[in-house]
């Protein structure tokens, strides 16, 4: 993994010469065990230090920009991330002079979830991780497993067309050769299925839903959620049970608000407790965007995605207060 | 309170005075009348007042013990169950949860000076103080009272003002914002009107409650008379919905404003971890 | 009394159960274990720890506090209302010691002198729990470090400790006993000792403990200082995964549903990481961002509640909600920051 180090060698220099002028840097470090990362803001020198790269550090760090409004901060981004930050300023949430774009080439993140059902024991018994240059190598419960790259890969990275950030100001790595994007196989197997096993298939995810609302708070583009519909009490639009239908009714409305708007980072599919495939309805009603109207969320700036027309209630939308 | 503390009693709406443009008086009968006779509770505990349908809000009950013919609860119009209450008109039905909460401490002021300081809706918890005083009024020495409002027609409780004026038993002092046209009484902000009357901390208890900002310049106000922490009363607001110390959410601290208030002196709040 | 059960025979027992009352298991479905309503032909998984604790058992996600009949016909616009009250037993089957632990904690809360919860008590009074014991922990556990370990009894009626070819099963409890007379269990014989070999292998592989006693005072210590919150709560995105993943975490929300003439009241799990938990009717909010909503998670648990009650930390260390948390705070590391913080000269 030589060409790792050196581009992050490459990178700690590049937020090095700018930590001064910037609030923080959002990059990653490794988290709780050496299987899982987690944000890192960079302040000093001594966080800088910390700063990791690897395909185990999945985290969009677009989340967390409308927090800083009015402050300069960095953000490392991948080309997905990129593409949530392009979204972000085509809808004047975030301002292009507030954020410097430390940009990484992609060659793709890890699925949890992918890694878990691949591995011998519970990832909770992890033990360590050593990265190969194309596999992990794992030790778990006194067990040594081999798990290949590709096959763990986030869905949203197998088929990727924009691994390279599409706005940087530092630019990180290798820029890949075009690619052409494609429906992962999941989501065409899902959407083979009949009405009656749709329906089905999600009374009984939706049952595992506890509205802990960590699909909403981690995504970029939910940026009203301190005044969001599903927890609004003036007026009281929803009901506060927890049954799959009122679960169902929450995430058809998450997802009609990100229609066009999503930029398909997979961060509420990750995010979810209890894996729920969320990412089933996103894909779904982009395609819908992308037929009717040829629009692609965070692919261009200036572009205003087309189903962006609520002005009327605009002024009542208040972006997260974190 | 019932054996199953979520459980509220049915009232009846017997009369709702419109106090201010956006401020309701309802007044309440528990429609068991055997619990109606024997319902106890002291100056400043609150009640749950549930609009079933909607959901329950908390509010003081600012009737006073004395006088037990009905429970009186204002009701400011802010949201959604606040403004399904003012919808209601004599005869409807509402549920009941009270008494909740700790009352002021009215036996550690008997023979002492009391000031009572109110702005805006705040006068409610204070209402039931003062009306209780007036009932026992030969317990205690000199009783003034300070209330204030941004307009004259932001003055609650209207329909007493004048009684309150013309005793001679108490000193009533009202004040407004700015100057209107009619207006006879004082012009300027609590605090300032406050530090104009100049009262003296000696053997007195001061009891306020308001908006945030009017208790803060209130409280330096009464510092700068050098009213003590121990002297100074106040009462809090905080979301509320069990009532009981359970949900969780009204918490400073160790402390549940729902069970261990609403009612402070100003000593126990500095203790506190400041989280108002 | 400790009796032997196979792995077949256990599943057979939990069916059993099933049949005659309702039973929450660890099950496997959509890639992720959680407990569910066993139903006939569902297989119990205790190949991990289930992501959302065991605490639906006693206090469900919702709950019908009480309903009311509307006539707005009639005269005085009648109103007829109805507690709600929960009947039934429920058996928890595969929890671990961490997760039955959950209800001690709000055991002191829910039942005082003064206030008796009717709806927690009767469920916990109707619920018998049957723990697994855990045999080696997980990256984030930490039950060790507060006052627990991983096969801890407390709680629990039953607890079950995996041995070679299925559990011994040891009563803790007189109900637990009764079930152990069930002639699926047979005589636990030499296996009674390798379970408290496993139990005794698996606590030392847990470490050394991390002392949380200084935490009280030092959380308090640390409480104006919103820089230290600020930078603790920098990677957390103000969710409710950790609340709603804990054992312990009893906050509630109380709204009412309204259907036609008949109205609901609901008591549904809140989240006190939510800008709505403590959000005031005149716009007023005493926390008002996600640095005043983690101190207050933190001092809750590891500081008021011990303060309140005994010194008991109000976590149970099952560390979900550090597995689960999208950002990966970890609770046990923002304690430590303060529990570390220099003392001001």
């Amino acid at each position: 993994m030589s060409g790792e180090v050196s581009q992050l060698e490459e990178l700690k220099a590049a937020i090095r010469g700018q930590l001064d002028s910037l609030d923080c840097v959002i990059g990653w470090e490794q988290g709780y065990d050496p299987l899982h990362a987690t944000p890192l803001f960079i302040r000093s020198e001594a966080d800088l230090e910390r700063l990791t790269i690897s395909p185990l550090a999945v985290h969009n760090p677009a989340t967390y920009t409308t927090g800083f409004k009015g402050k300069k901060i960095g953000l490392v981004v991948r080309g997905c991330h990129s593409r949530s930050v392009i979204e972000l300023l085509n809808e004047k949430l975030i301002e292009r002079d507030e954020v410097v774009l430390f940009g990484l080439c992609c060659d793709g993140v890890v699925s949890q979830r992918k890694i878990r059902a691949a591995l011998p024991a519970d990832p909770g018994f992890v033990e360590a991780v050593e990265l190969g240059k194309d596999e992990l190598h794992i030790t778990v419960a006194g067990e040594q497993a081999t798990l290949k790259l590709q096959e763990v890969l986030a869905d949203k990275c197998l088929h990727c067309a924009y691994p390279d950030p599409l706005v940087a100001d530092v630019l990180i790595g290798e820029k890949h050769a075009p690619r052409q994007a494609a429906s992962p196989a999941c989501q065409d197997a899902f959407e083979a299925l009949g009405n009656e096993e749709k329906l089905a298939f999600w009374q009984d995810t939706m049952s595992r839903c506890i509205r802990c609302y960590a699909c909403r708070n981690v995504c970029p583009m939910c940026v009203c959620q301190d005044h969001c519909i599903a927890t609004s009490r003036d007026h009281l639009w929803m009901s506060q049970e927890n049954t799959p239908v009122e679960n169902f009714m929450f995430q058809m409305i998450h997802v009609s608000h990100l229609t066009g708007r999503c930029t398909e980072c997979g961060e509420c599919e990750r995010a979810c407790p209890v894996d729920i495939p969320l990412m089933l309805l996103r894909r779904y009603m982009n395609k819908q965007v992308r037929e009717v109207f040829g629009h692609q969320a965070g692919i261009a700036l200036d572009k205003t995605p087309p189903l962006l027309t609520f002005q009327v209630e605009e002024a009542r939308i208040k972006e997260r207060d974190w | 309170m019932n054996a199953n503390p979520y459980l509220p009693d049915m009232a009846t709406v017997v009369e709702v005075i419109e106090e201010t443009p956006n401020i309701k008086s309802f007044r309440l009968v528990l429609n068991d009348e055997e619990k109606m006779r024997s319902f106890s509770f002291k100056p400043g505990q609150v009640g749950q007042l549930s609009v079933f349908g909607a959901g329950e809000s908390t509010f003081v009950i600012n009737s006073s013990p004395t006088r037990m013919e009905y429970l009186q609860f204002s009701v400011m119009r802010v949201g959604e169950v606040t403004t399904r209450l003012h919808q209601l008109k004599a005869g409807d039905q509402v549920g009941v949860r009270a008494p909740l909460g700790k009352p002021f401490p009215v036996e550690d002021m008997q023979g002492k000076n009391i000031l009572f300081i109110g702005g805006g809706i705040g006068m409610a918890p204070l209402r039931t103080l003062f009306t209780y005083m007036l009932d026992t009024r030969d317990d205690y020495q000199d009783i003034t009272l300070l209330y204030g409002a941004r307009s004259p027609v932001d003055l609650t409780y209207q329909a007493e003002l004048p009684d309150w004026l013309a005793r001679e038993d108490v000193k009533t002092v009202l004040c407004v914002d700015n100057e209107y046209p009619g207006w006879e009484h004082k012009v300027g902000l609590i605090p300032n009107i406050l530090l104009e009357m100049n009262p003296s901390p000696e053997k007195t208890v001061a009891i306020t409650c308001g908006p945030p900002i009017m208790i803060k310049f209130t409280l330096q106000a009464l510092k700068k008379l050098n009213f003590a922490d121990e002297q100074i009363i106040t009462t809090l607001e905080k979301r509320m919905k069990c009532g009981v110390g359970i949900c969780g959410r009204c918490n400073i601290g160790t402390q549940y404003v729902c069970l261990d208030g609403p009612v402070f002196t100003y000593a126990q709040l500095k203790e506190l971890p400041s989280e108002l | 009394m400790e009796r032997f059960i196979t792995q077949d025979n256990l599943q057979r027992f939990a069916a059993g159960l099933a049949e005659k009352k309702n039973v929450l298991a660890p099950v496997a479905s959509g890639g992720t274990t959680t407990f569910r309503r066993l139903r006939p032909g569902m297989q119990l998984d205790f190949s991990r720890m289930a992501v959302i604790s065991p605490k639906d058992a006693t206090f469900p996600r919702n709950e019908t506090l009480l309903t009311v009949q509307h006539y707005p016909e009639e005269s005085g616009k009648r109103m007829e209302l109805q507690e709600h009250l929960p009947e039934g037993e429920m058996v928890v089957i595969g929890c671990r010691p961490c997760g039955t632990r959950g209800k001690l904690v709000f055991d002191p809360v829910y039942e005082t002198q003064a206030i008796k919860d009717p709806y927690y008590i009767r469920r916990r009074d109707g619920a018998t729990f049957i723990t697994l014991a855990c045999a080696r922990p997980e990256t984030t556990c930490f039950c060790h470090s507060v006052g627990s370990g991983p096969a801890d009894e407390e709680g629990s009626d039953i607890l079950l400790t995996a041995v070679e070819g299925g559990f011994v099963a040891k009563a803790v409890t007189e109900k637990g006993e009764q079930l152990l007379g069930d002639s699926l269990f047979e005589d636990a014989g030499a296996k009674a000792e390798e379970a408290a070999a496993s139990n005794a292998s698996a606590r030392k592989l847990m470490g050394e403990a991390h002392d949380f006693s200084s935490a009280a005072e030092k959380l308090l210590k640390r409480f104006d200082d919103m820089d230290f919150w600020q930078t603790q709560s920098d990677k957390c995105i103000s969710c409710g995964a950790c609340t709603y993943m804990c054992p312990t975490c009893y906050c509630f929300n109380i709204t009412d549903d309204e259907a036609g003439l008949v109205s609901r009241r609901l008591r549904t799990w809140d989240n006190c990481m939510s800008h709505t938990f403590t959000l005031e009717g005149s716009g007023h909010n005493p926390r008002s961002t996600k640095a005043h909503r983690l101190k207050n998670r933190m001092g809750h648990k590891f500081s008021y509640y011990p303060d309140l009650h005994g010194g008991q930390i109000a976590c149970c260390g099952c560390g979900r909600c550090i597995k689960q948390c999208p950002a990966g705070v970890d609770i046990r590391q923002v304690v430590m920051a303060a529990q570390e913080y220099p003392d001001e000269r």
